[in-house]
Parts: C-alpha cells; structure tokens; sequence
C-alpha cells in the first residue's frame, strides 16, 4: 500500500449490539441485585460495558474491556474511607449550635462536589486504562486532585455569573481530560476551545430563560386556577404552557448536546489521525421524545393495574356484600405485607425507569457517536506502541460511592 | 488442523491475518499462528497458557499468560470457534473455574453484608447502651440544650418557649419536682431531670438529653386523671434516665452509612437512602419507646398510681388509625394498641398496690389549672380527638433535619 493511498483511506466506526440484547443484560443484572443485596451491581455495570465496548467496531477491529467486577468492589470498600471523616465532622457539628450546623453542612456539601470531581477522573481513568484496541492500552495520565481543584475553582464564578461563564469552564474541563488521554505511546489532542460552547450554550439558555419567564408570567396574569383542595393548580390551558415549556427544553438540550459534542469531538487528533463526528440534533430529540413517551406509557400501565386491582377489590366486596372500604382497610391490617408491597413497587418502578433511560438515551447516545464518527489517516495509528501498564488503579471507588459511574 | 484468525501481538498496534495450526505433537499441545501468505511462523501459544476473553457472539478471542497483555488470536465463524475448542478443552474448564471464582465472590459479600446487616440491626441498640456509658453527663447536657433550642424554634415557629407558670416556688411546680425527685430516687442517674409546663397547642410532652423535659400545655389539657398526667411524666424521665437521646444520636448516625453501603450511594440522597434509614432508625426508636414505658410502670408500682392512665391518654391523643396500622413499620412510635396492651400487662393486679394518691387534691387541682386559657383557642379541658395536631399526621417516613414531634418522644438531635 503506497502512502498516497494509505493518507486518502478513511476508517469507519461501527456499532453492532443490538437494544434486545442489552435489555437481556439489564434484565438479568437486575433480578440477580435482589438475593445479593444490590451488590451484583458492580458485575451488571461490567457487563454493560463489555456489550458497549466489543460491540464498537473502530475500522474493523473492537473495543475490548478488560476491567472485572471485583476490581470496582474492591474499589468501593477503598472509597468508604473517604466517607467516614465526612460523616464523623458531621455527626459532630449536628450537635453544635444550629447556626454552625447550617455552616456545617454547607462544608459538607462543597466537599462532597469537590470530591465527585475526583471522582468522575477517576472513573475515566479507569474504564480508559482497562480499554483495548488492537492490543494496545487506552489511558488517562494527569491527576485527579488537579482535576479536581480545576472543576472546583470555576464552580465559583459559575454561581456568581448565574452560569454565563460555562463555556470557558467547560473548555477548561474538556481540555485537561482530553490532552492528558493516551493511546499507546500516543497522545490525544483536542483544538476545540469555548468559542464552540458559546453559541450554542447562550442560544439555549436565552430560549429557556424566555420560554420559562413567559409562562411563569402568562400564568401569574392569567389567574385561572383548579382548586384541589387548599392547593390551586394552573388551568389546563396554562399547564400546555408547561408542556411547551419541557418541549422547548428538551429540543434545546439535543441540539446543545449534539452541536457541541459535533465540533468538540470533531476537533480531537490522535498524532496524524483525526476524529470527525457527525451527531444529528433531530436524532437525539426523536431520543428525547421516545423516552419521555415510553415513560407515560409506563405510568398508564401502572394506573391501569391499580385500577384494576381496585375494581376487582369492590367486584369482591359487592359480591360477599359487605362495603368496599373496610374490606380495603382489612387489607391494609397487615404492615409487613404493606412494607413488602411498597418495596415491590418501588423497585418495579425504579427498574423500569432505568431500563428504559439505559436501552433509549444511553444506547441510543452511545449509537450515535458511533455511527456519526469516522477517523481520517487511520494507517498512521499501525506504529503505535504500548506503554507499561497502570496497574495502580484500584476500582474507580469514590465514583462508585458518589454515583457518578457511567457507562 | 488450521483455521483463520487475527493475530496481534500487543506491542505495536498492527492486526494481521494469521493462521492457526495447533501442534499436537508438541508437548503441551501448541497453538501456532502462521502468517496468512508466506507461512512463516509468527508466534507459538502453549495450550496451557492461553485464556479465553468475553467478547461478541461468534467470536473466540483468546490472549496468552505469559505475553504482553494486549496479545490476542481472535476467531470468528462458528465451525473454526469448534474446532479451537475441541483440541484445547483447558479452554472451557478455565471458562468454568472463572465462573465459580465469580459466584464465590459474589455469594460470599453478599453473605458478608447480610450478617453486617443483621448485626447492625439487633446490635448496634446494644452497643450504643454501652457507648452512651463514655459520653460525659455534661457533654450531653450540652447537646440537650442545643436540641433544645432546635426543638423551640421548631414548635414555636421562631419565638421561644412560655412558661405556664414561671414560678418555681409555686405549689403545682414544687409538686411536679417532689414527684420527680421521688422517681428518681434510690436510682443511679448523673442527671436531675427538671419539668417545665409549657404552651403549646401541640399535645405532647419530651425529653431532651440532659434531663430537660417539657409538658405541652394541650396535653396537659387532653389530660383528666392525676394518673394519666404520671404515667406521661414518668414515661419522660425513662427517656432521661436510659440516655435515650443519646444513645439515639449514637444508634442512627452510622445507619445512613450502612444503607448508603446496600444502595451505592453515599450521599444518601436518594428516595430509596431515607426509606430505608427510616425503617432501621424507627425500630430502635420503637424499642427505646417500650423501655420508657417499662419504666413508667415500675415508677407507677413504686409511688402507688396506676399506670393505665399512661393508655387512656395516648389512646385519646395518638389513637391509631388504619393508616397508622398499615404502616407501623415506619413509624418510630409502637402502635398505641400494642403499648396500651403491653401496659395492661405490666400494671398490677386491682386491689395489690396502695391506693393513696401521690399528689394531694390541692396539688393536682394546681398543676391541672397551670395553664390558664389566655391564648388558647380550647379554654376548656375537654377531651382532645385525634384530630389534634401531629397525632393524625402520617407517621413520619423519612428522618427529618428537625426534631420529631411524634407524641411522647424523646427527641434526638438531628442528624446527618
């Protein structure tokens, strides 16, 4: 192969898992959580990332996750020691004087954001570090701490510009996670700066601000209000002024994440390979829209079932004649029954929640990138080598803990 | 025997279209990876050191123990994957053993955890009993002061507590401290109690760590026998007298650390965190609530009154509901059937005990009219319903920032 083709080829990207088998994967994570106290959660996330790696096909070769489950256990029990010095402070200072306790917390609180800083590094460095592909090993150099620190800095001038100043926080952040990202011997660079936040980031934020002080206002002026009991809730009219308001959101949000994501990735190059990503905002709307649709359905099933199960309650009662109600509060009589019923519920309606957000938003997103990216000069990646092994990490623990794991 | 296969050998980021023959002449058996077009050999695997990888459908990847981490020999197509497996079956067995490794793990954690929970459950209440022996009186006198504070503010909306009877020479408070004193007396406390009458259109009564306990004035109200005023006041100064506030504060701060533990989440922010804090903390709150009733009735045997009034008068401001009873699980207060038969039990036989009342008539008219009707709406004494504020509210699911005020607790400071 003679180079002037080897610099013409580009490689393609492809994703090949299929929804139902995720949905099995979930599924079975799911029932086997229950005899094991939540604690097949670390085995289920491990087996949704090997679905989402192998089945990611980077010009003609995939992903290949090496991580196990007992390493993310293992880092759990670590990030437990972070854990007890915060609770300790705080048991002591809730015995204080109440206004030291408001203060308390409010420490408490800034810690726990800076440490989910830490976190989120860490769990990148930790799934990228246990990433393979054609052999060689991903990786996230840099420190956590200094990661950290950055995220916590520019916290502070986010709250006191109501958030105006995000594109040059997140220009930041991108920066420092992707410059300090290895393949190889190789790093990876990224030109994008906040310039490619800015506009798309104030156009969705003046649109929902409007969106939201318009309706706020037309329902304050409007002031037709369903009584249901003490609390007035707006008119019909003006909830659909609600409902537009979520429509408006969720349109901006896609085209936001999509557009930024579109040049940000665009703009990553691994030496003389460059990633180009394409993310139709409509793409990721029809998401949106798929899952909020999905949800409502869910809820109109719940419904359904508590309505019968009611009709069946007084078809009962009306057939041995006796009133429906005292056959309810019979029903009713039995606490541990309740305790086991509400658990069961929650536990149905929690599952299918995220079963859903995981099979249409995380697969779907995940989909998206891959189909959308191809990598220009993708030969020029054949003369990387690998490096030695980070095998300090333990488990991405405090990610874990903090509930900042994704994928 | 030979099949297609992709080789990388994990130092450099090349695959290559390679060939596999498995020597089975060689000893151990061997995997061989040739090169696809000139033959040359590549590479050569000892059956025994190769390892299968989880990997797609359709697909056999294998890497090798003793070669660079990234090392593979992938194979697709069903008819080669059989083929591989059959001359290497250590393959499968390696496949097998992993598998059990894994279930071992598992099975062992979660029995792990489960004995951590049982232990917690049944006996973090014991060890707190202990723990509450180190704390120093006047380190929990000063806790209680703090709770106390939180617990005016709470029940005032900002302003402070007012004393029905601000005079502590009067006969109704002289009266109250001689029946505490009496209580109190012959046993080993560090703490003396002190009763302030308060007004409050909550009718409750608490205590707070230190031996600060408070009488609302609309359960003074609800409350028509000398008896049923004792039974109540006694019931406090069992809280006073086991430490409960404390040995409360000390019971419940690690529970959102073990059920953070259970749901992942630390922060304890989630729904499923406070429901299930809720369930663990109000059954240590039930047991502390059935000691002070057991102390109640030995005070009842000691000073001659009859502990059932402590019954008639939670029936008439905390009578249970159908809600109440369908969800006593999360509640932090036993039924009040269950505590008034729990009662019944322990008074003694009618007719055993002596029956001289412990107040004089004079006494008990003087603490009954302690709170004159200034700013009550309710001047009278007439008997409370359950509709009184707090007795019929939903009981509480989730532990809240302030203090409880389910009736006749003994409040604890809030926690984390």
């Amino acid at each position: 192969m003679s180079t002037a083709q080897a610099q013409g080829r580009v490689g393609r990207v492809e994703f090949t898992g299929s929804r139902h088998e995720l949905m099995l994967v979930i599924l079975r994570g799911y029932t086997l959580m229950i005899p094991t106290l939540g604690l097949y959660r670390f085995w289920l996330a491990t087996w949704k990332r090997r679905f989402y790696w192998q089945n990611t096909i980077i010009d003609g070769d995939p992903l290949e996750y090496t991580g196990n489950a007992n390493q993310l256990l293992l880092g759990f029990l670590f990030s437990l020691a972070f854990f007890l010095p915060i609770y300790i402070a705080l048991f002591y200072v809730s015995m204080q004087d109440p206004h030291w306790t408001l203060f308390g917390y409010l420490g408490a609180g800034a810690a726990l954001w800076f440490l989910a800083g830490y976190a989120i590094y860490r769990a990148r460095d930790f799934r990228l570090s246990r990433t393979l592909w054609r052999g060689i090993r991903f990786d996230q150099k840099g420190n956590g701490w200094v990661y950290a620190l950055r995220r916590f800095v520019w916290s502070v001038p986010m709250v006191l510009t109501i958030g105006l100043i995000y594109p040059w926080m997140a220009s930041s952040l991108w920066h420092y996670r992707w410059r300090n990202c290895w393949y190889g011997d190789r790093r990876l660079d990224i030109a994008g700066n906040w310039r490619v936040f800015a506009l798309p980031y104030y156009v969705t934020y003046l649109i929902n601000a409007v969106a939201i002080v318009a309706t706020v206002t037309w329902i304050e002026n409007a002031r037709s209000f369903i009584q249901i009991g003490a609390i007035g809730i707006p008119a019909p009219l003006q909830l659909l002024g609600c409902l537009g308001c979520a429509l408006v959101f969720a349109l901006s949000l896609a085209w936001y994440r999509a557009t930024t994501a579109t040049r940000m990735l665009s703009s990553v190059s691994l030496g003389e390979a460059k990633l180009t990503l394409n993310v139709p905002p409509t793409s990721l709307f029809a998401q949106y829209i798929a899952y909020a649709a999905l949800v409502l359905l869910f809820i109109a099933a719940i419904a359904l079932v508590l309505l019968i199960a009611l009709a069946a309650l007084y078809a009962t009662a009306a057939q041995n004649g006796r009133v429906a109600e005292t056959s309810i509060l019979d029903l009713l009589q039995h606490g541990t029954i309740n305790v086991v019923l509400v658990i069961l519920l929650y536990l149905v309606v929690l599952g299918t929640l995220g079963l859903l957000a995981e099979l249409v938003l995380g697969l779907g997103w995940w989909r998206l990138l891959a189909r959308g990216a191809t990598i220009e000069n993708p030969d020029s990646l054949l003369t990387v080598k690998a490096t030695v092994e980070d095998r300090t990490l333990v488990g991405q623990g405090l990610a874990d803990a903090l509930n900042v794991g994704a994928y | 025997m030979e099949f297609a296969a992709r080789y990388q050998d994990g130092l450099v980021a090349t695959v290559r279209d390679a060939h596999c023959v498995i020597d089975l002449a060689a000893e151990p058996v061997a995997l061989v990876v040739l090169d696809s077009t000139t033959r040359d050999i590549i590479d050569r695997w000892p059956a025994e050191d190769v390892y299968l990888l989880h990997t797609r459908a359709l697909e056999l990847r294998m890497g090798n123990r003793r070669k660079p981490s990234g090392a593979r020999v992938a194979i697709s197509g069903l008819a080669d994957m059989q083929a591989a497996l059959s001359v290497l079956p250590a393959l499968r067995s390696d496949q097998r053993s992993d598998l059990w490794r894994q279930l071992r793990t598992i099975v062992l954690a979660t029995a792990a955890l489960a004995s951590v929970i049982v232990a917690y459950v049944f006996g973090v209440p014991l060890i707190a009993d202990r723990l509450v022996g180190f704390v120093p009186p006047s380190w929990e006198a000063r806790i209680g002061e703090t709770a106390g504070r939180q617990m005016e503010a709470t029940l005032t909306g900002g302003a402070n507590f007012q004393a029905c009877d601000p005079d502590q020479t009067s006969t109704a408070n002289r009266a109250i401290a001689r029946f505490v004193t009496a209580t109190f007396d012959g046993l080993d406390s560090p703490f003396t109690p002190t009763v302030s009458v308060v007004r409050s259109d909550v009718p409750n009564a608490f205590s707070l760590p230190g031996g600060r306990t408070y009488f609302l004035s609309a359960m003074l109200e609800a409350t028509h026998t000398q008896d049923e005023f004792e039974g109540v006041l006694a019931h406090e100064l069992g809280h006073v007298y086991y430490r409960h506030g404390m040995h409360t504060l000390i019971a419940t701060s690690a529970t959102g650390l073990l059920v953070g533990f259970v749901l992942g989440d630390m922060t304890g922010l989630s729904v499923a965190a406070a429901f299930g804090s809720a369930l663990i903390d109000n059954r240590f709150s039930r047991v502390d609530e059935a000691q002070a009733d057991a102390f109640a009735a030995r005070a009842a045997t000691k000073l001659g009154f009859d502990i059932r009034g402590l019954g008639n008068l939670l029936d008439r401001v905390a009578g249970d509901n159908a809600f109440s009873r369908a969800f006593a699980l999360f509640s932090n207060h036993p039924l009040t059937d269950e505590r008034r038969r729990a009662l019944e039990a322990m008074a003694p036989a009618p007719g055993s005990q002596s029956n001289t009342p412990f107040f004089t008539d004079a006494e008990w008219a003087a603490i009954h009219s302690m709170c004159p009707p200034v700013a009550m709406p309710t001047p009278t004494a007439g008997p409370v319903t359950t509709d009184a504020p707090s007795s019929t509210e939903p009981p509480s699911m989730a532990p809240s920032a302030e203090p409880s005020v389910a009736p006749l607790s003994a409040p604890s400071a809030p926690l984390p």
